[in-house]
């Protein structure tokens, strides 16, 4: 009887090897070239929206949806806004994750490593209008002629006010000036116990009021071709304003405000006015709806020359990291979801505001009661903010309808010019509410616009000598 | 020795990996190398390099830049700040630390009813996730719910015209700055105390009895029997205890992450949360790690103290 021969372990490795390679090489002879492109997967990182019910009643299913009709298995992750930035730069440097990922500031710092979406943006606006200007310079750089992020949405920024306070100190139709919160805002405080809310801290909302301050006493960071212009006598005349206001009309509250300051100052009753979206309203009209009665609204304040302009509050940003394993699907993803954005800002509970008004509705059941004569997202815009689906019973008719017309008074950040990465560092180091806070605590206006002027000044020419940033001072 | 044991050995033959000490020994503590390598020793290196280039999270290729960024961080006035407020910080926290952990540890080694209950609440805020335990004491602090200053209103200290702590209805202790910082290191305090307890509980408790007694007898009073006795028995841990809290503290970002972000006006920013928003918010990783770098000389002598506190109780 033959003896039976044992497989060596050099024949065990050889094997092992022929079976690896031809693991590995066999699809690409076996699988059409075309396969390659056509992924089935998509993987999706947002953040959790303030408005619970968008994710769960809406965004998750709409992808899901989306995912089965075109044969692609969709991942949505959500996280919270506060880890946006650590976990897409852990996820640019490991060359891995999700494909798109969504911030709600313009991510320009991540320029270099993400994938250009302008042929997104030109077949969008080839199937469904003009975006929306702030978008658009919120999404592009003009020196690089990169668009670095897709903007399909955003969220207006108004002045929150109670109506019965304001009423009482002579001024039921809420403040039109910046002047007006000091008169009438420092009279409510005297009179009535009840201070003012803008945030003076190192945080979002205290940015954004920061912002919409200097811009309306037509100053600001930049100039429209990226100088920095923060030191100059307007300036100024802001930074000692706010000074007054603070001891006018607000607390020490505001160097310690934080993104849900105003949710709760409003819900607390102890805020004559607050500047934020209309999602502090949101919540008081579910946990407290006498109060939510009582909030009104205005536009963007007007400065002394008659100058009134307000932050975008959100800006819905998705990236496509050039390391993205399918690309194509999130381009059609993002698509998809421009055309669909009616159901964004009804599930938003009209938190969110399209960046391409000229979308058709389409047709069909859309989960909200069909608005008559509404064929575009204008329509539904104009609709609901005259006519909210979601006020109170009882509640009056019309409070929203001052926001009709806020594209017209909000901004991006880095206006007049574009956002950029030294915008964003501006904003992420909390240069301008300290600025303001500064003053306000008693340091000199001119000192205080002086040192953020100089470390603006510093922060500029670091980014410029990466080429992302324009200008020259 | 080594050749009794190889004779000793059935079979005769060549010794294993097992019987040779010094191999053995290198191969038990390849797991600890490897992962200090892995988990330090590289992400070190990372933040050297990290520091003398021009990487941005955006674009973390390495193109190496000098000093450069070592310059621009020195000329930063928030950064000479976050230096400033990282000691305050740190000493001062450290400092209650082992004044309170000393005075609970000797009062936990008095026999009591409920002892066991008050172990484990002392002991709980070293278990909770550092993040929950801040989050709840943003609740304590908050400018309008602070349940503090409810206490102190009702006390009739706060809120009223004759109060001692002014007619303001709150305290506003994260919106005043010397509030601000006294609120991150009692919150600081609350959750190393619990360490440092334990750590002066095992001192106290390693003190022979009879030297103790032996000084009673003499007639020692309870003062001189610490001064003399106690405080030197049990300095070494102690002095782990602190520096020990020192590195806990140095590096900490959630306390001052979740209760300030470093305000107002940058007045609780330290060394950590500045890091991070210069390094990951702002996007300038270069710079971000250039900062961090700075911890490293006093993180690197409180290392050389604990290891040679160590190695001299070893001795003792």
């Amino acid at each position: 009887m033959a003896k039976r021969k044992l497989l060596t372990r050099r024949d065990f490795i050889k094997a092992a090897g022929v079976g690896v390679v031809a693991a590995g090489v066999a699809p690409t002879i076996f699988i059409p070239r075309y396969a390659h492109g056509a992924s089935k997967e998509l993987k999706i990182l947002v953040w959790s929206h303030f408005v619970p019910r968008f994710d769960k009643e809406f965004y998750d299913k709409f992808a899901a949806k989306w995912g089965e009709a075109n044969g692609i298995k969709v991942t949505v992750d959500h996280i919270g806004l506060a880890e946006i930035p650590s976990r897409t730069a852990a996820e640019i440097s490991a060359g891995q994750g999700h494909d798109l990922i969504e911030w709600i500031a313009p991510p320009s710092q991540f320029e270099p490593s993400v994938l250009d979406l302008g042929d997104v943006v030109k077949d969008a606006e080839k199937m469904y209008g003009k975006q929306h200007p702030l978008c658009h310079r919120s999404s592009y750089n003009p020196n690089t002629k990169k668009t670095y992020c897709f903007i399909p949405g955003w969220t207006i920024d108004p002045g929150n006010y109670r109506k019965s306070l304001w009423e009482k100190a002579g001024k039921g139709a809420g403040p039109t000036t910046w002047e007006d919160l000091i008169t009438y805002g420092g009279k409510i405080k005297r009179e009535q116990g009840i201070q003012l809310g803008i945030g003076l801290s190192q945080e979002l909302d205290s940015n954004m009021a920061a912002r919409a301050l200097l811009w309306s006493y037509d100053t600001s960071i930049q100039d429209a071709r990226e100088n920095v212009v923060l030191g100059n006598p307007k300036t100024v005349e802001a930074v000692k304003y706010m000074a007054r206001l603070y001891k006018e009309a607000m607390v020490p509250e505001v160097f310690a405000w934080t993104a849900v300051s105003n949710n709760q100052a409003l819900i607390a009753g102890r805020a004559s006015y607050i500047l934020n979206s209309i999602s502090a309203y949101r919540s008081a009209q579910k946990e407290v709806p006498e109060i939510a009665k009582d909030i009104y609204f205005t536009p963007a304040l007007k400065g002394p020359r008659g100058t009134g302009f307000s932050c975008e509050h959100v800006i819905y940003s998705y990236i496509v990291p050039q390391k993205a394993k399918n690309v194509e699907n999130a381009k059609k993803f993002l698509l998809h979801l421009v055309g669909n954005y009616d159901q964004a800002m009804y599930y938003s509970e009209l938190y969110n505001s399209p960046a391409f008004f000229d979308t058709h509705i389409p047709s069909g059941n859309r989960g909200y009661a069909p608005v008559r004569g509404a064929k575009k997202l204008r329509d539904l815009h104009n609709a609901w903010f005259s006519d909210d689906p979601f006020a109170l019973p009882g509640e009056a008719k019309g409070k929203l309808a001052v926001l009709k017309d806020a594209e017209k008074w909000s901004t991006n950040i880095g206006h007049p010019g574009p956002a950029n990465p030294a915008e964003g560092e501006v904003f992420a180091t909390f240069v301008l509410p300290n600025m303001l806070a500064g003053a306000a605590r008693g340091a000199k206006a001119e000192t205080a616009v002086a040192e953020a002027d100089k470390a603006t000044r510093t922060i500029f020419a670091k980014w410029r000598e990466k080429k992302l940033v324009g200008g020259k001072v | 020795m080594k050749d009794t044991v190889h004779a000793a050995r059935p079979g005769g033959g060549r010794g294993g990996i097992l019987d040779r000490e010094g191999a053995l020994a290198k191969l038990l503590i390849a797991p600890a190398v490897l992962y200090i390598v892995a988990m330090i020793g590289a992400p070190f290196v990372l933040a050297v390099l990290y520091s003398l280039s021009d990487a941005t999270t955006g674009d973390p290729s390495l193109h190496l830049v000098g000093f450069r960024n070592f310059a621009a961080v020195l000329e930063d006035p928030v950064f000479r700040l976050a230096l400033r407020n990282t000691f305050v910080f740190t000493l001062l926290s450290q400092s209650i630390v082992i004044v309170l952990s000393r005075i609970l540890a000797n009062a936990l080694l008095k026999p009591f009813r409920g002892k066991w209950l008050v172990r484990f609440l002392i002991l709980l805020p070293w278990t909770a996730p550092i993040s929950l335990g801040t989050i709840g004491w943003l609740w304590m602090f908050d400018s309008i719910f602070s349940p503090i200053d409810w206490v102190l209103r009702y006390l009739g200290l706060l809120g009223t015209a004759t109060g001692l702590l002014g007619p303001q209805t709150n305290m506003y202790w994260l919106g005043v700055p010397g509030l601000a910082m006294a609120s991150v290191i009692i919150v600081n305090v609350w959750r190393i105390l619990p360490l440092a307890t334990v750590i002066q509980l095992g001192g106290l408790s390693s003190i022979p009895k009879d030297l103790i007694e032996a000084a009673e007898v003499d007639g020692a009073s309870p003062w001189r029997r610490t001064l003399m006795i106690t405080i030197p028995l049990t300095l070494p841990i102690v002095s782990i205890a602190f520096l020990f809290g020192i590195v806990f503290t140095f590096t900490d970002l959630v306390v001052v992450y979740v209760l300030t972000r470093g305000g107002p006006v940058q007045s609780t920013q330290v060394l950590s949360s500045w890091t991070f928003f210069k390094g990951i918010e702002a996007g300038d990783l270069a710079q971000g790690a250039a900062i961090s770098l700075f911890m490293f000389p006093v993180l690197a002598v409180v290392a050389i103290l604990i290891l040679r506190m160590a190695r001299r109780t070893e001795v003792v």
